[in-house]
């Protein structure tokens, strides 16, 4: 039998992963909230690393503390954490040379939980006009601020060569700052940054290129970016970007110095098309009230999520982009269409949980590896088990998204209750992750401020 | 003191938008108040409509005379501008605050006063409205006097009996012209409601301006366009204590155009019938034509003639009615002649006259005859036709395929006639004038050839005459007409007194025993 394709290295021009399989991004509020790693984000990530995956992609890592999403998630902003990352990738690389590549974002007007940093001030973005769904405040960036914050991003990529990790991707997808600059949805800006679609990927291509300054064309750089924008969930909000102009953009990151291509949907997260699947009411019920003071239009949504008489206006709103997709693969048509435009390797996310169908997206060079969150999360070692030969584990996630609804609350982890003999059974998988203690020590007296 | 400064750009932002929105909160407070103000209003009315209740009435009798059988939600008149109608138009109501004008009869209540509404009016609330109309008793109550010259003290009141006071044509008549008078306008007729107190509410108001004076209106002159016609087309008034039975109800409620009826069936005025004694002739051929065999179909028939409708009929009312008649005799004869002559009389009638209309026995009226409550060819009877004429087959065909259609009280047994039915004759000493149409007044009158009965006589005195058996019915020459007494002219249409031709040759002595006899029933 020929080599399982899954399980062939993939070769970027910087960087040769073990096998087809990426961990997407995704982990919880794990860490310090001057944005300081800690054990516990390592004991996250080297979980992936055991369960045979190639490479792992970061959660989103801010190059600034102005640009977190959520407070209490590991940062890059500055030189003095390049050891906790340099840590992190040592730790990572451990299991069978896994690959850690850290995805460098910035939030824009997209920030969850602002935190103590961030609360007392708007939100930097392309645009004054406050996000769709929640109601996040901001303000558009001057062009000093811009140039700034490419430097941040320049830095940021040189703080994760110097932490000796593999690579590093460029959040440009799902609502984020560099999607606030491309999508026509959003991008207001009558500058050089605004208007026409070159002139809104002009940001992307300026950190592409003050990276490529910065650590040299040695250092592996992908960019993510949604295809298609499908900003109109509100209904009155613009449509934003096609794939025709998502195509574009990936022929101008290739040319600017990426190195691969990582394919994802919607210009906001969550989004009902990312990541696909069910919306648990009661989950965001529990968990939504830690964002209400984030924004706006937070308590409108939280009754409606709350009260069952109008939870059928947010369904409709949510459902309706879904009708007639499938939960697995979602983008990959997109990928493809990304895939033939451009000579670097495309990643395709979006619900990727069965072997074969994995396989035949590969082998149709529709991609050339798959970007996988929450069905790793449910099995961390789903590619033992394909590996072994099975298509599915016997327990696969249910795409459920109570992992995702938890998020602004609770540590991350699989909140399925139908793949968890009991509540006590599920809190105790999801306490796992503190099992390796960081060693503590007596602080030196220097260490103590007063 | 200093308002807390705000710590988070969004508790700014929104603190910002608040005071830019002070307006537009208070435009929606207001909203909001005015919302709540219509939801209770709403939630006010929605409960006035809801309301349907009629009194009910422990005893049979009183059901009868008050009680509702559901004439009122599509044919009645709201209690509180029945009320106002004597203040608004006085001249037909002799300027009494009552309907006696029209031959409507009062009792007393238990305080010793004046009940509000008269026998043969109920009252229902229907959605949320107190509307009165007609019952059975309307038709089937009247009075008798006993002594002539001392008519109050000594009037007596007797359900079943033919309602011999009222003048219903006059009454539908002031109700029809009311309905396009300008005193029904709105404003007088809520000043008049008010007057008589207590006052309406601002929403009652309101719901008789816009809506109930409107609707009521538009009703009265639904039916002038359709009954007019034919009032116009019978010349003369019908008189107290008659009715044209079919004709109004082919235009009224079968939906007949005048202009489709023929010229000899527009005249059908009978006398109200007495509704003693049902049981016994619940196999017999009913009405004065005989024109049904079904006792309760000539009984929802006869409600749909008060004005009940197929969605409106209270079934249980009429048949607690219908069952309470089934036995209820008529008070017996007060006359008191020569038992000699009675005895001599009940011979001759047992021989000419029993096996039609039966006979007064020793314990009561005896229903038994060869051809009782059979239909005698008019051919034979020779009485006027107008009435047997008036029923007719275009109407029975809708009647049988229209009414109650679909449901268990569907019409199936009306048919049309070739004559009158041979009725029984218990209570005859309080049915007169005699014959179906009432043309003949007195017992004695009927034994006399047509040519000498009375020409004309007057109508509506309730003093009996002891000896011609019937009420005192002098010729209308011989007296001043008074209020409600009218002229009976037998020329006019419809008032023929021919035929029934029995014991008209009897000799003098024959005629005044059989009618000593007559006089015991």
């Amino acid at each position: 039998m020929d080599q399982d394709i899954i399980f062939t290295p993939l070769q970027f021009r910087n960087l040769q992963v073990k096998n087809r399989i990426f961990r997407s991004s995704i982990s919880g509020r794990f860490d310090n909230e001057d944005g300081s790693l800690t054990q516990t984000r390592i004991n996250w990530e080297c979980m992936f690393a055991k369960g045979g995956t190639g490479a792992i992609i970061s959660s989103y890592v801010p190059v600034l503390m102005e640009g977190r999403i959520i407070a209490g998630y590991a940062t890059v902003h500055r030189d003095e954490y390049i050891s906790y990352w340099q840590k992190l990738g040592e730790a990572v690389h451990s299991f069978d040379n896994c690959k850690f590549i850290m995805q460098l974002s910035h939030s824009g007007r997209q920030m969850d939980i602002p935190g103590v940093h961030n609360y007392t001030r708007r939100a930097l973005s392309s645009t004054s006009r406050k996000e769709s769904l929640h109601g996040f405040l901001c303000r558009a960036m001057s062009r000093q601020e811009i140039d700034h914050t490419v430097g941040a991003f320049a830095r940021g990529a040189w703080r994760a060569r110097e932490a000796g990790l593999d690579g590093v991707e460029l959040h440009a997808a799902n609502g984020y700052l560099f999607t606030q600059f491309l999508s026509s949805g959003i991008n207001d800006r009558k500058d050089e940054y605004g208007g026409s679609l070159a002139n809104r990927t002009r940001f992307l291509l300026d950190v592409i290129q003050a990276i490529r300054a910065e650590v040299g064309s040695g250092f592996h750089l992908q960019v993510k970016i949604s295809a298609i924008d499908r900003n109109n969930v509100i209904p009155w909000e613009g449509k934003g970007n096609t794939l025709q102009d998502s195509v574009q953009v990936a022929r101008w990151c290739e040319a600017a110095g990426a190195d691969a291509m990582h394919v994802s949907t919607g210009s906001l997260f969550p989004h009902p098309l990312n990541p696909p699947g069910d919306f648990s009411f009661e989950t965001i019920t529990a968990t939504y009230d830690a964002m209400i003071s984030s924004g706006v239009d937070t308590l409108r949504n939280y009754f409606l999520f709350r009260y069952r008489a109008l939870r059928p206006v947010f369904r409709w709103i949510w459902f309706r982009m879904k009708r007639g997709l499938p939960v697995e693969g979602i983008s990959l048509d997109e990928a493809r269409a990304i895939k033939a435009a451009v000579k670097i390797p495309v990643l395709s996310t979006g619900g990727w949980q069965t072997a074969s169908k994995i396989r035949a997206a590969i082998s149709d060079d529709s991609c050339d590896g798959v970007a996988i969150a929450r069905s790793l999360v449910a099995n961390p070692d789903l590619p033992r088990f394909w590996k072994s030969g099975e298509d599915l584990p016997p327990r696969p996630c249910t795409y459920c998204n109570r992992c995702l609804l938890n998020a602004p609350k609770n540590p991350m982890g699989c909140y399925e209750p139908k793949r968890f003999p009991s509540h006590e059974a599920m809190v105790e998988q999801l306490m796992t992750i503190y099992k390796a203690h960081p060693i503590l020590r007596v602080p030196d007296p220097a260490e103590i401020s007063l | 003191m200093n308002r807390e400064a705000p710590v988070t750009a969004v508790q700014d932002s929104l603190h910002r938008r608040g005071r830019l929105r002070i307006p537009l909160y208070l435009l929606l407070v207001l909203v909001f108040l005015i919302g709540i103000v219509g939801a209770v209003l709403a939630a006010i009315l929605l409960w006035q409509v809801s309301q349907h209740r009629t009194p009910r009435y422990a005893e049979a009798v009183e059901h009868f005379k008050y009680g509702s059988i559901g004439a009122e939600p599509f044919s009645g008149i709201p209690y509180r501008i029945w009320r106002a109608l004597p203040k608004l138009f006085p001249e037909h109501f002799q300027g009494r605050d009552d309907y006696t004008a029209f031959g409507f009869l009062y009792e007393n209540d238990v305080n010793g006063r004046p009940r509000d509404v008269p026998i043969g009016i109920a009252r229902r609330v229907y959605r949320g409205i107190e509307v009165v109309w007609f019952n059975c008793a309307t038709c089937h109550t009247g009075t008798i006097s006993v002594a002539a010259g001392n008519q109050h003290a000594s009037r007596r009141v007797i359900p079943g009996m033919p309602s011999n006071n009222l003048d219903l044509h006059r009454f539908l008549a002031f109700l029809l012209e009311a309905g396009a008078d300008e005193r029904l306008s709105p404003d007088r007729l809520i000043t008049a409601i008010n007057e008589i107190g207590p006052k309406l509410g601002p929403i009652e108001k309101a719901l008789y301006r816009w809506y109930i004076i409107p609707t009521l209106r538009e009703g009265l002159v639904l039916r002038r366009s359709r009954l007019m016609p034919l009032l116009a087309a019978q010349k003369s008034s019908w008189g107290p204590g008659r009715v044209d039975t079919f004709n109004p109800y082919k235009l009224i409620q079968a939906k007949m155009s005048f202009g489709s009826l023929e010229p000899k069936e527009i005249v059908g005025m009978a006398d109200f019938p007495a509704i003693f004694q049902q049981g016994p002739r619940a196999t017999m051929h009913l009405h004065w034509d005989g024109n049904n065999t079904s006792l309760a179909e000539r009984n929802l028939s006869a409600a749909m003639g008060a004005g009940v409708t197929a969605d409106s009929a209270d079934h249980e009312a009429i048949e607690r009615v219908a069952k309470w008649l089934l036995d209820l005799r008529p008070p017996p004869s007060p006359h008191q002649p020569e038992s000699a002559a009675v005895a001599r009389g009940q011979d001759i009638y047992m021989k000419a006259c029993a096996a039609c209309h039966g006979y007064q026995g020793a314990h009561g009226y005896e229903f038994k005859g060869e051809r009782i409550g059979q239909v005698e060819p008019n051919a034979g009877l020779r009485v006027d036709p107008s009435r047997l004429d008036s029923y007719t087959e275009p109407f029975r065909a809708i009647q049988l395929s229209e009414f109650f259609k679909g449901t268990k009280y569907q019409f199936k047994e009306f048919r049309k006639t070739d004559g009158y039915a041979n009725v029984p004759l218990d209570g005859l000493w309080l049915r007169a004038p005699y014959l179906h149409n009432g043309a003949v007044p007195t017992l004695a009158d009927l034994l006399e050839p047509p040519e000498k009965r009375p020409k004309d006589f007057i109508r509506g005195i309730d003093t009996l005459d002891p000896h011609r058996g019937g009420f005192v019915a002098p010729p209308c020459n011989s007296v001043t007409l008074s209020a409600g007494a009218f002229c009976f002219d037998t020329n006019r249409p419809g008032n023929g007194n021919d035929g029934h031709l029995y014991g008209t040759d009897f000799s003098a002595t024959e005629k005044s025993d059989l009618l000593a006899y007559l006089l015991t029933f």
